[in-house]
C-alpha cells in the first residue's frame, strides 16, 4: 500500500477510534513477552505488576481525575480477594462469576464510605479513608468464623476454563492480567473523554465554581469511588485467585500508600502515567534487592522528591501543570 | 468501694493516661493545621524520634552520670528531647513542606506521607527493628487511694502534660510570638499585612509542635518500659484523631480531644474488647465527623466563596 | 508516535532483564528465603545466619561431590506472601538450585510449599509452624522444627498437671502464629477440665494493655497464657505486675528469647514459663560447639539458628549422597533421611514431612534466665 494511502486509512480509524487503537498498539505487545521470556520468575513478576497497573488505575480516578485522596485503597483490594474466596470455598462459585461479583461488593463498600466522606473537607477525607482502611483490615483478622482471622483463608480455587484449570505456572495469570488491564484502560479514556470525566476534573479543578455550573457534585465524586472501588475488588479476586491464600497482613496501609505513590509517580490524572508508575514501582523492589533494607527509605525519598520537583509526574497530569504554573504566577511568591 | 466502681475507675486512670500522651502529641498536629492547613503525617514519627532521643539521654546519664538525682535526670530528658525534635521539626519544615507552600495541599499532603516513612526508615536503619527495652528509672512508687493505685510515672505524666498545656494556652495568648501564630491561623493574608514574619511563624509554630510531641515520646516510652520504630504511626493516627475529634485548629480542643479518646479506648478495650481497641478509635473520627465536622470545640467555618 | 517509541523503550528494558542464567558446573545452589528485612528481620536473619554457617561448614570440608561447591542464594520475603511467591518463582527458575530452606512465617511458606511441590524441589521450613502445610500431603515439603499442634497441647497439659492450675486467661497476638498456638492451647486446655475465664485478642504493635490487664486482674486467673512473641508478652508481664495482677504467665517459642527478660526486666519476668521447640542449643552440652562457633561469628544466637542449620544441613547431606544436581535425586536423599545428626538431636521425617520424636521443652525464668524445668510429652 502506497504509505500516503495508509496513512490516511491510519488516521481516519484513529481519530474514530483513538482509545482502542492506543490501548491495542501499546498493550498488544507485551502478548509476545511470556512467549520471549520463558523464564517463570519474570512472568511471576510482571503479572504482579499487572495488577498492581489495575490497582494504580483505579486509584488514579479518585486521586487524579477527582482530587480525592484515598488513602484507604487496599481495603478495596482486601474486599475484592475476600469476597472471591468465601464465594468460592463455602459455594463453590467459580471465578469468572466470582470476579465481576467481587467488583460489585467492593464497590457497595466504597459508595458505603464515599457518602458520609464527601461531606468532610478534603484533608479530612484522607484520614476518613485511612481509618476505613484500617478498620477493614482489623475486622478481616479478628472476625476468625468468618475470614480465619489471622490465618485467612485458604483453598481458593483457581480460574478454569472449562477442564482446563490455572495452575502454579503465572503465565495464564499473565494473560488474563493483561486482558483485565486493556479493559479497564479502555473503559477509564473513554470515560476521560466522557461527561462524567469532564465533571470529575472541574469538580478537582474548583469545586464551588462546578458545583455552579450544574455539576451534581456529590453524585460524580460517588461515581468516581465507586468506579475505583469496583477496580480494586476485581483485582483483589485477581489476586486471591493466584494465591489461593490470603491474610490480612497483605492489604496493609503500606499497600494504600504504595498504590498512591504510583499514581503519583506516573502522573496523577494520566491513565498510561499509572501503568508506567506501577511498572517503575513494581519492579524496583525486585531489582534493587541488594537494597532491600533501604526499600522503604529510598521509596519515602522518590516520594519527596517527586512532589518538590515534579509534582506532575513523569509522564504529567496536564491540568495539574496548568494549576501549578498558574499559582506561581498569583502573587504567591509575595510572602517568601 | 465496690469492685466495679474500682474497676471503672482504674480504666479510666488508665484511659487519663494515655489521654495525655495523646494530647501532646495532638496540639502539634492541631497548630500546624491552623496555620498552614497541612496534616502533617511525619508527626507522629517525630514523637517516636522524641522517644529514641529520651532514651539515649537516659543511657548517657547511666553510663557517666549514675549519681544524678532523678529529678535532674528527667529534666535533661525532656529538655534535650525536646530540643532535638524542634530541631528536626524546624528542619523537616524547611526542607520538604516550605518549597511546596504554594503548591496544591495534596502534593504536601503526599510529601509529609514520604518524610513519615523516611523517618521510620532511617530510624529502623539506625537502631534495628527489635524493641528496645527502657531502663526503669522512675522509682516505682505507689500511691494508694482507697482501693485503687497510681503510679509515680502517672503522676509525672499527668503534671508534665498539664503545666505543658498550661505554658502553650498562655503562649499563645500573651507573647508575641503566640499572638502571631494565631493571627496567622486566623488568616494568613492579613497576618502578612501586619508585618508578621509569617515564615518564622509556620517554622516556630513546627518546632513547638516537635518539641511537645517529644515530651510526649520521652513520656511514653518511660511508661511502657519500651519503643520501637513502628509506634509513632499508631499513636500518631489516634493522635490525629484526637485533634480533629476536639475541633482541629483549637488548642483546647486537641487537650480535649486527647484525653477523651484516651478514655473511651480504655474503656472499649477494658469493657467491649482488647482486638478492636485501634477501631474505636477510627469510628469516633468517623462519628464525629458525619455529625459534627468540625469538632467539638472548633467553629463552623462556613466555606467562603 | 511516542506511544511507540514508549513502547519499545519499554520492550527493551524488559527484554534486557531477560536472559537466563547458564547452567554452572561447579556450584550448586541452596535457596535461603524469609524475613531478611523488615520488623521481623530479627528473627529471619538469625535464621539465615544459621544456614550461612552449615554451607561454610560444608566448604570447608571441599566440594561436596565431583568439583562441585555448594553456595546459598538467599531471598527476602519481607513476610509478605506476594514477596514470598515471586521468590519461590525465582528458586525455581533457576536450574542450580536444587533445595530451598525456608520460608519463615507460616502464611508464606504455605502457598509457596505448593509452588515447590509443582517443580519437585525440595523445600525445608526451619520455622514455620502451622500444621496445615504438611497437611498438604506435598512431598517436597520437610519441617525441621515442631508444629503448633504438638506446641499447644503440651504447655496446656504441663499447666494442667504439672502446675495444676484450672481456672486461666488466654490471650493472643492475632497472628497466625499466635493465634493458633493460643487455640490450640485452649483447646487441649478445655479438654483436660480446665475453665477459660477469659479470651482476648492484642494487636502487635500495641504498647498499652492496662485496660485489657485491669480486666483480667478482676477475673482472678490462675495462670495467663499468651500466644505471640516476646515485645508484646515483655509489657504484658510488666503491665500486670505494675498493676499487682499476681498470676504466672506462660507463652510459646515465640516469647522464647533472653530479650524477654531484658525488656521485662528479671524482677518482673521472674517465674514466667516458656514453651520452646525441642531443647535450648545453649542447655544441651552437644550444642556448646555450635554455639560457640555461631557467638564467635555473628553475635548473639538467634531462637531459629540451629533450624536454619539443621535444615540446611540434611539438605547438603542429601546433595552429597545423590552426587547429582538432579532436583528429583536430592529430593529421593532428603526423603530418606534416616538418624539424622542434627545439633539438638536425631532428624527423621514422618509420612507428610513433619519431623519425628519433636521435643517440647518447658523452661522457666529463675534468677533472670531461662532454665529448663522438664520435657512436655504432648
Amino acid at each position: 500500500m502506497a504509505p500516503r494511502a495508509f496513512n490516511n486509512f491510519f488516521a481516519k480509524h484513529y481519530k474514530k477510534h483513538p482509545f482502542f487503537l492506543q490501548v491495542f498498539l501499546f498493550l498488544f505487545p507485551f502478548v509476545f513477552f511470556p512467549l520471549i521470556d520463558k523464564n517463570i520468575y519474570h512472568i511471576d513478576l510482571m503479572t504482579n505488576v499487572g495488577i498492581y497497573v489495575l490497582l494504580a488505575m483505579g486509584l488514579n480516578v479518585v486521586v487524579g481525575f477527582a482530587g480525592l485522596l484515598n488513602l484507604g485503597y487496599a481495603a478495596f483490594f482486601a474486599i475484592g480477594a475476600y469476597t472471591y474466596a468465601l464465594l468460592n470455598i463455602h459455594w463453590g462459585i467459580s471465578f469468572w462469576i466470582g470476579l465481576p461479583l467481587a467488583g460489585l461488593l467492593s464497590m457497595f463498600f466504597g459508595l458505603v464510605i464515599g457518602i458520609p466522606s464527601m461531606r468532610v473537607r478534603g484533608d479530612y477525607l484522607a484520614i476518613t479513608t485511612l481509618g476505613f482502611g484500617e478498620i477493614i483490615r482489623i475486622a478481616f483478622n479478628n472476625l476468625d468464623a468468618w475470614t480465619g482471622g489471622p490465618n485467612g483463608l485458604l483453598g481458593i480455587d483457581r480460574p478454569a476454563i472449562g477442564p482446563w484449570r490455572f495452575s502454579v505456572n503465572p503465565t495464564p495469570y499473565f494473560y488474563l492480567a493483561l486482558f483485565l488491564v486493556a479493559v479497564t484502560a479502555y473503559l477509564l479514556f473513554r470515560m476521560s473523554d466522557s461527561k462524567i470525566g469532564r465533571a470529575l476534573v472541574a469538580i478537582r479543578e474548583d469545586e464551588l465554581a462546578a458545583s455552579c455550573m450544574g455539576i451534581p457534585t456529590l453524585k460524580v465524586k460517588l461515581y468516581a469511588f465507586g468506579l475505583s472501588s469496583f477496580i480494586a475488588g476485581v483485582a483483589g479476586a485477581l489476586f486471591a485467585s493466584k494465591q489461593t491464600i490470603i491474610t490480612p497482613d497483605s492489604f496493609d496501609f503500606v499497600l494504600s500508600v504504595l498504590i498512591l505513590a504510583m499514581v503519583v509517580l506516573g502522573g496523577m490524572g494520566n491513565i498510561w502515567g499509572s501503568a508506567l508508575g506501577a511498572l517503575v514501582l513494581g519492579v524496583l523492589p525486585e531489582v534493587l534487592r541488594g537494597f532491600a533494607s533501604y526499600r522503604m527509605l529510598i521509596f519515602g525519598i522518590i516520594v519527596i522528591l517527586m512532589m518538590s520537583f515534579r509534582p506532575q509526574g513523569i509522564l504529567g497530569g496536564q491540568l495539574i501543570r496548568r494549576e501549578l504554573n498558574s499559582r506561581h504566577k498569583e502573587a504567591g511568591d509575595a510572602a517568601s | 468501694m465496690a469492685p466495679q466502681v474500682e474497676l471503672f475507675l482504674q480504666q479510666l486512670l488508665n484511659g487519663l493516661t494515655i489521654g495525655m500522651v495523646y494530647a501532646l502529641i495532638a496540639l502539634g498536629y492541631t497548630m500546624v493545621y491552623g496555620v498552614i492547613q497541612l496534616i502533617n503525617f511525619a508527626h507522629g514519627d517525630v514523637f517516636m524520634v522524641g522517644a529514641y532521643l529520651a532514651l539515649s539521654v537516659i543511657w548517657l546519664f547511666m553510663s557517666f552520670l549514675p549519681g544524678a538525682s532523678f529529678l535532674v535526670m528527667l529534666l535533661a530528658v525532656f529538655i534535650l528531647s525536646m530540643l532535638g525534635a524542634a530541631l528536626l521539626g524546624g528542619a523537616i519544615e524547611k526542607i520538604a513542606y516550605k518549597p511546596l507552600r504554594h503548591s496544591p495541599k495534596l502534593t504536601a499532603l503526599i510529601t509529609s506521607i514520604g518524610v513519615s516513612f523516611f523517618l521510620q526508615n532511617a530510624v529502623m536503619l539506625l537502631v534495628g527493628s527489635r524493641e528496645q527495652g527502657v531502663p526503669e528509672v522512675v522509682p516505682t512508687t505507689r500511691f494508694n487511694l482507697g482501693a485503687f493505685s497510681f503510679s509515680l510515672i502517672q503522676l509525672i505524666i499527668f503534671a508534665t502534660a498539664l503545666s505543658l498545656m498550661f505554658f502553650l494556652t498562655w503562649f499563645v495568648k500573651s507573647t508575641k510570638l503566640g499572638k502571631a501564630m494565631r493571627a496567622s491561623s486566623e488568616n494568613m493574608d492579613a497576618a502578612l499585612l501586619m508585618g508578621i514574619s509569617v515564615n518564622r511563624v509556620i517554622r516556630a509554630t513546627f518546632a513547638i509542635g516537635s518539641a511537645l510531641a517529644a515530651v510526649g515520646g520521652a513520656l511514653f516510652c518511660m511508661y511502657y518500659g519500651s519503643i520501637n520504630f513502628h509506634d509513632g504511626y499508631l499513636a500518631g493516627l489516634k493522635a490525629f484523631t484526637a485533634a480533629v475529634f476536639g475541633g482541629i485548629g483549637s488548642i483546647p480542643g486537641a487537650m480535649l480531644g486527647g484525653i477523651l479518646l484516651g478514655v473511651f479506648e480504655a474503656l472499649g478495650a477494658g469493657y467491649i474488647s482488647s482486638e478492636w481497641k485501634d477501631v474505636f478509635a477510627f469510628l469516633l473520627l468517623g462519628a464525629v465527623l458525619l455529625f459534627k465536622p468540625s469538632g467539638i470545640l472548633g467553629e463552623n467555618l462556613p466555606e467562603k466563596v | 508516535m511516542k506511544s511507540f517509541f514508549r513502547v519499545l523503550g519499554l520492550l527493551s528494558a524488559v527484554l534486557l532483564f531477560c536472559g537466563a542464567g547458564d547452567k554452572n558446573e561447579d556450584v550448586v545452589y541452596i535457596g535461603a528465603a524469609g524475613p531478611f528485612t523488615g520488623d521481623h528481620a530479627y528473627a529471619g536473619v538469625g535464621m539465615l545466619q544459621g544456614v550461612q554457617m552449615a554451607v561454610e561448614d560444608a566448604n570447608i570440608k571441599g566440594p561436596v561431590f565431583g568439583n562441585t561447591k555448594v553456595k546459598l542464594l538467599s531471598l527476602d520475603d519481607q513476610h509478605s506472601p506476594a514477596q514470598a511467591v515471586l521468590a519461590s518463582h525465582k528458586f525455581v527458575a533457576n536450574p542450580d538450585v536444587v533445595g530451598v530452606v525456608g520460608h519463615f512465617n507460616s502464611s508464606c511458606t504455605m502457598p509457596t510449599s505448593a509452588i515447590y511441590h509443582e517443580a519437585r524441589l525440595v523445600h525445608i521450613t526451619p520455622a514455620s509452624s502451622n500444621p496445615e502445610i504438611s497437611r498438604q500431603g506435598f512431598d517436597t515439603f520437610f519441617r525441621v522444627c515442631a508444629t503448633d499442634d504438638i506446641q499447644g497441647p503440651a504447655a496446656a497439659l504441663f499447666a494442667f498437671s504439672k502446675l495444676g492450675v484450672r481456672k486461666i486467661a488466654i490471650i493472643d497476638d492475632r497472628t497466625t502464629y499466635g493465634h493458633g498456638l493460643a487455640m490450640e492451647f485452649e483447646k487441649k486446655f478445655r479438654e483436660l477440665g480446665g475453665e477459660i475465664l477469659s479470651r482476648d485478642g492484642v494487636t502487635q504493635g500495641e504498647k498499652d494493655f492496662t485496660p485489657l490487664l485491669t480486666k483480667i486482674k478482676s477475673e482472678r486467673p490462675e495462670l495467663i497464657f499468651f500466644g505471640g512473641i516476646y515485645p508484646e508478652f515483655s509489657l504484658l508481664i510488666k503491665g500486670s505486675k505494675k498493676l499487682g495482677l499476681e498470676s504466672p504467665w506462660m507463652g510459646g517459642d515465640g516469647v522464647y528469647d533472653v530479650v524477654l527478660i531484658k525488656l521485662a526486666t528479671p524482677k518482673f519476668a521472674e517465674g514466667t514459663y516458656a514453651t520452646m521447640l525441642g531443647a535450648d542449643p545453649r542447655a544441651v552440652p552437644e550444642a556448646k560447639d555450635f554455639v560457640a562457633r555461631y557467638e564467635a561469628r555473628y553475635g548473639e544466637i538467634g531462637s531459629f539458628s540451629t533450624y536454619g542449620y539443621d535444615a540446611a544441613n540434611v539438605l547438603i547431606e542429601a546433595i552429597r549422597r545423590a552426587g547429582t544436581k538432579d532436583r528429583a535425586a536430592v529430593l529421593r536423599e532428603v526423603r530418606s533421611t534416616k538418624d539424622f545428626r542434627g545439633v539438638l538431636g536425631l532428624i527423621n521425617f514422618d509420612e507428610k514431612g513433619d519431623v519425628v520424636g519433636q521435643s517440647i521443652g518447658i523452661y522457666k525464668v529463675e534468677n533472670g534466665k531461662f532454665v529448663f524445668i522438664e520435657e512436655a510429652k504432648p
